[in-house]
C-alpha cells in the first residue's frame, strides 16, 4: 500500500516515511505548545519562514543562483491578495493565484536577462537585491506611507479570516510539506538533473545539451509562483497592507537560511529555518531591545563562518548522521 | 506635460555632474577589485558607510574639517581591507561565485548591524566644514563642497589611472585581470596582488565617505545606495578601465539629476536600479567593455 | 569515396585585430578518425570552438549533415549530433559518476529511470567498474575523469564527438586504454571522432588521417606518415620558437 502511495507521489518509500512523518511531528505542534496564543505565533512564523526558504532551495539550493528577492515574490502575492480581498472581497483563495502569476511574471523579467548564456551569476544576485527595492518605491509611489487594513470577514474559510493563529500554522505547515515534496519531486526529475548540472558546470552542462536559460527560468519560476502563494495566505495572517512588506532583509535571510542549510539540500533547507528564525526570537526577545539589529548581525556571522568554512552547512550534518543510520546502503547501486 | 525651467533643468545637469564625479570615485574601489580579482563583493556600499561614521568619529573628537580626515583614515582602510582580504576573501577565492556572494553579504549584514547597534539609525552628521559657501557662475549655483568633493573625485580618478598604466604594482595588476595564471608565470605574486588590490579599493571608500560627510550625514543604510550604484556603474563601464567609470559615474548622476528633476526626490534611486535593469537587458557587457 | 559527415567552408574567426583561424577549410568523413593537429596557437582550440557553437565565426560555413549549422548554440549543437570532450576535466563534482552520465542521456530519453538504465549501460561498456558508479566527482581519478566525460558525451547519442586533448596529462599506459577505448567505441556506435591533440606519438597512433593547422589554415593533410614527413609540417613545428 505505501509502495503505490509512494509511486503515486514520485517518491522513495524512504522519503514517503520521512514526509508522513514531518507532517505528523508538525500536526502535534500546536498541542505540544499547549495552544499557547503566544507560541503558536512563534511556531507560526517559524512556519512561515521554513515554506519560503524550501520554495528558495529551489532556485539557490537546486539551480545555484543567489537569489535575494524572496521577499520580492512573497510581498507581490500579499499585496495582490490583500488588495483584491480588501478593495474587491475576492476570495484570497483565487487572489493567492493572480499573486503568483505576478510574481512570475516579475520574475521572468528579472530572470530573462540575467540567465543569458556567458553572464556572471553576480548581475542575477545584484538585480534581485535591486528588485526589492525598486518593488518597493513603486509601491509607495501608488498607495504612499498608507496603511490598508483588511477587515474580518464571513464566512472563515472562503476569505482565510480566522481568529485563531493555529488555523495559519496548519495552513502553512501545509505548505511546507508541499513544497518540500515539490523539491523532492523536482530533484528526482530530468528538470533536477539538468538543474544540478548547470550548478555543478554551467558550460559543461550547455554542451551536453541543457537550455541553461530555459532551465533556470523553470527554478525561477517554480520559486516565485510558490513564494506568491506564500504571501498569499501570509496576508491573510497580518491584514496590513503596506510598502514595508517589500523587506529587502527577509530577501537577504531567506538566502542565509538556505546556504547554512547546505545548498541543495532541502532537509537542511528547512532544519536551518527552523534552527535560525528560532534563534532569531530569542535574540530578539533577549538582546534585541538593548542593540537593534543584534539578530541580524548574527546572521552575517552565522553566514561568513559557513561560507568560508563549511559550505555544505547543515547538510553535511544530515548526511553524516544519515550514513551512520544507513550506513549499508550507500555503497550499493539502485 | 509638466513644463520644466530650463535654467533650473541646467542648475540640475550640473549638480548632477558633480555627484557623478564622487559616484566615479565610489564605484572605483569595486570595479578595480571585481576586474583583477573577479571577487564579488556585495559589501563595497557598506566600506563607505564605514568609512562615514569613521571620518565622522574623527572630525567631530579632534574638531577638524571632515575632508581632512582622509588623510587619516585611507590608510587605516588600506589595513583594513588587507585585513578583511586575509580573514575572509582569501578563503572563498576559487569558490563558486554563490559562496563569494554569500559571503561578502555576510560581511554586509555585520557591518550594518554593526553600525546600528554603536550608532543607532538616527544620521550623524558632522556640524561644520571649511566649505559652506556656495559658488555663483552665472545662472548656475554649486555648493563649494560639492565642487571640491567633483574635483578632488576627478584627480582621485586620475591618480589611479596613472598607477594602473604607468607603474609596475599597476601593470601587475593589469597582467593579473586579463589572465591569472600567465601572470603567476612572469613571476607576479598573484596574492600579493590581490591584498594590495583588496586594500586599496578599500581605502578609496575612505576618500569617497570623507568627502560625502562634507555635505551629507552618516547612517547605517547608507552602505545600500552606494553599494548599488557601484555595481551599476561597474555593470555599466563593463571592464572599460578608470575610463569606462567615470564616464558611466557620469551618466547615473546625470540621469539621478534628471530623474529628480522631472518626477521628484522620491524617485531617485528608481531611476539608478531602472538604468541598471536596462543596462542589463540591452547591454550586459557594460556600454564601454572590450569583451 | 565515403560521404563528408562534416564540411568545415572557409571560416574566419577574428578576436580584435588578431585572426584565429584563417579561411580555414576541411571535410571529415563518415566513421573515420581524424586527428586535428598543429603546434601552438595554429588556431585549433578556436576552431573545435566555432564547430561546437562556442563562438560564432565572421565568415564561412559549417556543415554537419548537410546542414548549416554555423553559429548555432553549443545546446542546439549537440542535439544536431556533435559532442565534445574537455581538455581540462569538467566534472560535475557533487554529482555522482552514473548522474553524470544520466544527464547526458536525458537529452535524448526525457524518462530519468530509463536514462539512468542507458547511463549504466554505456558506463559498463566503456569499462568503468561498478563500484566507482556511486563516487561523486570530486572523487575519481583523471583517466576515470577522462572516460566519464567521454560516457557523458556518449549518453546524446551522437554522430560525431570532437576530443581535446584528451590525451593531456595521462601516462602512457593509460592513453594506450584510452586509446583501445576510443576505438571499441566508435565500432560499436558507428562514430566519427575528431582527435584535436599535442601529444603526437596519441594521434598519429589513432587516426587514419590528420590535419593540421598552422596560423590558422591548412598547412597538409593526409595518412599519418604522410603528414609526419611532409617539409611545411616539419617547418611550422620546427620553425616555431618556443614561447
Amino acid at each position: 500500500m505505501p509502495g503505490v502511495l509512494a509511486k503515486k507521489l514520485a517518491l522513495t518509500k524512504e522519503r514517503l516515511y520521512g514526509l508522513i512523518g514531518l507532517a505528523i511531528v508538525l500536526a502535534l505542534v500546536p498541542v505540544f505548545l499547549g495552544f499557547n496564543f503566544y507560541y503558536v505565533l512563534l511556531a507560526t512564523n517559524v512556519m512561515l519562514a521554513a515554506s519560503l526558504v524550501a520554495a528558495w532551495n529551489i532556485i539557490g539550493g537546486y539551480a545555484g543562483q543567489l537569489d535575494l528577492a524572496a521577499s520580492a515574490y512573497m510581498a507581490l502575492g500579499a499585496v495582490v491578495t490583500g488588495h483584491l480581498l480588501a478593495s474587491y472581497g475576492l476570495t484570497p483563495w483565487i487572489g493567492m493565484f493572480l499573486g503568483a502569476g505576478l510574481a512570475v511574471t516579475v520574475a521572468v523579467l528579472v530572470g530573462y536577462p540575467t540567465f543569458r548564456f556567458g553572464i556572471k551569476e553576480v548581475w542575477y544576485a545584484l538585480l534581485t537585491s535591486a528588485l526589492v527595492v525598486i518593488l518597493m518605491r513603486i509601491y509607495y509611489l501608488i498607495y504612499g506611507s498608507f496603511e490598508t487594513y483588511i477587515p474580518h470577514m464571513e464566512p472563515e474559510w472562503l476569505y482565510l479570516s480566522f481568529r485563531r493563529y493555529e488555523v495559519y500554522y496548519y495552513l502553512l505547515a501545509a505548505m511546507v510539506v508541499i513544497i518540500i515534496w515539490i523539491n523532492l519531486k523536482i530533484k528526482s526529475s530530468k528538470l533536477g538533473y539538468y538543474l544540478a548540472a548547470i550548478r555543478e558546470d554551467e558550460l559543461a552542462a550547455e554542451a551536453l545539451g541543457i537550455d541553461v536559460r530555459r532551465y533556470k527560468l523553470y527554478a525561477l519560476m517554480i520559486y516565485a509562483a510558490l513564494a506568491g502563494i506564500i504571501g498569499g495566505i501570509y496576508i491573510t495572517l497580518t491584514g496590513i497592507l503596506s510598502y514595508r512588506l517589500f523587506d529587502p532583509w527577509l530577501g537577504i535571510v531567506t538566502a542565509v537560511m538556505g546556504i547554512v542549510g547546505g545548498l541543495g539540500s532541502i532537509e537542511g533547507a528547512v532544519l536551518a529555518a527552523v534552527i535560525l528564525r528560532s534563534l532569531e526570537e530569542y535574540l530578539r526577545g533577549a538582546i534585541g531591545a538593548t542593540y537593534p539589529g543584534s539578530h541580524l548581525l548574527v546572521y552575517g556571522l552565522i553566514l561568513i563562518i559557513v561560507g568560508v568554512l563549511k559550505p555544505e552547512g547543515l547538510a553535511s550534518l544530515i548526511r553524516y548522521v544519515k550514513n551512520k543510520l544507513f550506513y549499508r546502503k550507500r555503497e550499493e547501486v539502485k | 506635460m509638466m513644463a520644466i525651467d530650463p535654467s533650473l533643468l541646467l542648475q540640475n545637469i550640473v549638480n548632477g555632474v558633480f555627484t557623478g564625479l564622487l559616484y566615479s570615485l565610489v564605484a572605483l574601489g569595486l570595479a578595480l577589485i571585481f576586474g583583477v580579482m573577479d571577487i564579488i563583493n556585495f559589501a563595497h556600499g557598506d566600506f563607505v558607510m564605514v568609512g562615514a561614521y569613521l571620518t565622522f568619529v574623527l572630525a567631530t573628537t579632534f574638531m577638524i574639517d571632515p575632508s581632512l580626515t582622509a588623510f587619516i583614515t585611507m590608510p587605516i582602510f588600506f589595513v583594513f581591507g588587507i585585513v578583511i582580504y586575509k580573514l575572509i576573501i582569501e578563503r572563498v577565492l576559487g569558490a563558486e561565485p554563490l559562496i563569494q556572494i554569500a559571503v561578502t553579504v555576510g560581511l554586509l549584514m555585520v557591518l550594518r548591524n554593526l553600525a546600528l547597534m554603536i550608532f543607532h539609525a538616527e544620521p550623524k552628521g558632522v556640524p561644520f566644514t571649511m566649505f559652506t559657501q556656495p559658488i555663483t557662475l552665472g545662472p548656475i549655483t554649486i555648493a563649494s563642497s560639492r565642487l571640491v568633493a567633483g574635483i578632488v573625485s576627478l584627480v582621485a580618478l586620475g591618480l589611479v589611472h596613472m598607477l594602473l598604466t604607468r607603474t609596475k604594482w599597476g601593470i601587475a595588476m593589469r597582467a593579473t585581470a586579463d589572465d591569472r595564471e600567465v601572470a603567476e608565470l612572469m613571476g607576479i605574486n598573484v596574492k600579493r596582488v590581490y591584498a594590495v588590490t583588496f586594500g586599496l579599493g578599500t581605502s578609496l571608500t575612505a576618500l569617497a565617505a570623507a568627502l560625502i560627510m562634507t555635505f551629507s550625514r552618516a547612517d547605517p543604510y547608507l552602505g545600500l545606495l552606494y553599494g548599488l550604484l557601484s555595481w551599476v556603474i561597474v555593470a555599466m563601464g563593463g571592464l572599460g578601465g578608470v575610463i569606462g567609470v567615470l564616464a558611466s559615474g557620469l551618466i547615473i548622476g546625470i540621469i539621478e539629476a534628471l530623474g529628480i528633476t522631472i518626477v521628484g526626490a522620491g524617485a531617485r534611486e528608481l531611476f539608478i536600479y531602472l538604468t541598471f535593469f536596462f543596462i542589463l537587458w540591452f547591454r550586459p557587457r557594460g556600454l564601454f567593455g572590450k569583451r | 569515396m565515403p560521404q563528408p559527415i562534416l564540411r568545415v567552408e572557409d571560416v574566419v574567426k577574428r578576436f580584435g585585430g588578431i585572426i584565429a583561424v584563417n579561411h580555414m577549410s576541411m571535410e571529415v568523413y563518415k566513421n573515420e578518425i581524424l586527428g586535428l593537429i598543429g603546434p601552438n596557437g595554429a588556431g585549433k582550440t578556436t576552431l573545435f570552438n566555432c564547430i561546437t557553437g562556442v563562438y560564432k565565426p565572421e565568415e564561412g560555413r559549417i556543415i554537419f549533415q548537410n546542414e548549416d549549422i554555423t553559429g548555432l548554440p553549443p545546446h542546439v549543437i549537440i542535439q544536431k549530433g556533435i559532442a565534445r570532450t574537455w581538455q581540462k576535466v569538467r566534472p560535475f563534482k557533487k554529482l555522482t559518476v552514473l548522474e553524470a552520465v544520466t544527464v547526458g542521456a536525458l537529452l535524448r530519453i526525457p524518462d530519468v529511470d530509463e536514462a539512468r538504465e542507458t547511463a549504466k549501460e554505456i558506463l559498463e561498456f566503456i569499462g568503468i567498474d561498478k563500484s566507482r558508479w556511486n563516487r561523486l566527482g570530486s572523487e575519481i581519478t583523471l583517466i576515470e575523469h577522462k572516460l566519464v566525460d567521454l560516457a557523458r558525451a556518449l549518453a546524446t547519442r551522437p554522430k560525431l564527438i570532437l576530443l581535446d586533448e584528451v590525451a593531456a596529462g595521462l601516462r602512457p599506459h593509460e592513453m594506450d586504454e584510452l586509446a583501445k577505448v576510443l576505438l571499441k567505441v566508435r565500432e560499436e556506435y558507428k562514430l566519427t571522432l575528431i582527435v584535436v591533440e599535442h601529444v603526437m606519438r596519441f594521434v598519429m597512433g589513432l587516426s587514419e588521417r590528420i590535419v593540421v593547422m598552422h596560423e590558422g589554415k591548412k598547412i597538409a593533410e593526409g595518412r599519418p606518415e604522410e603528414v609526419a614527413n611532409n617539409p611545411r609540417v616539419v617547418e611550422a613545428y620546427l620553425g616555431t620558437k618556443p614561447l
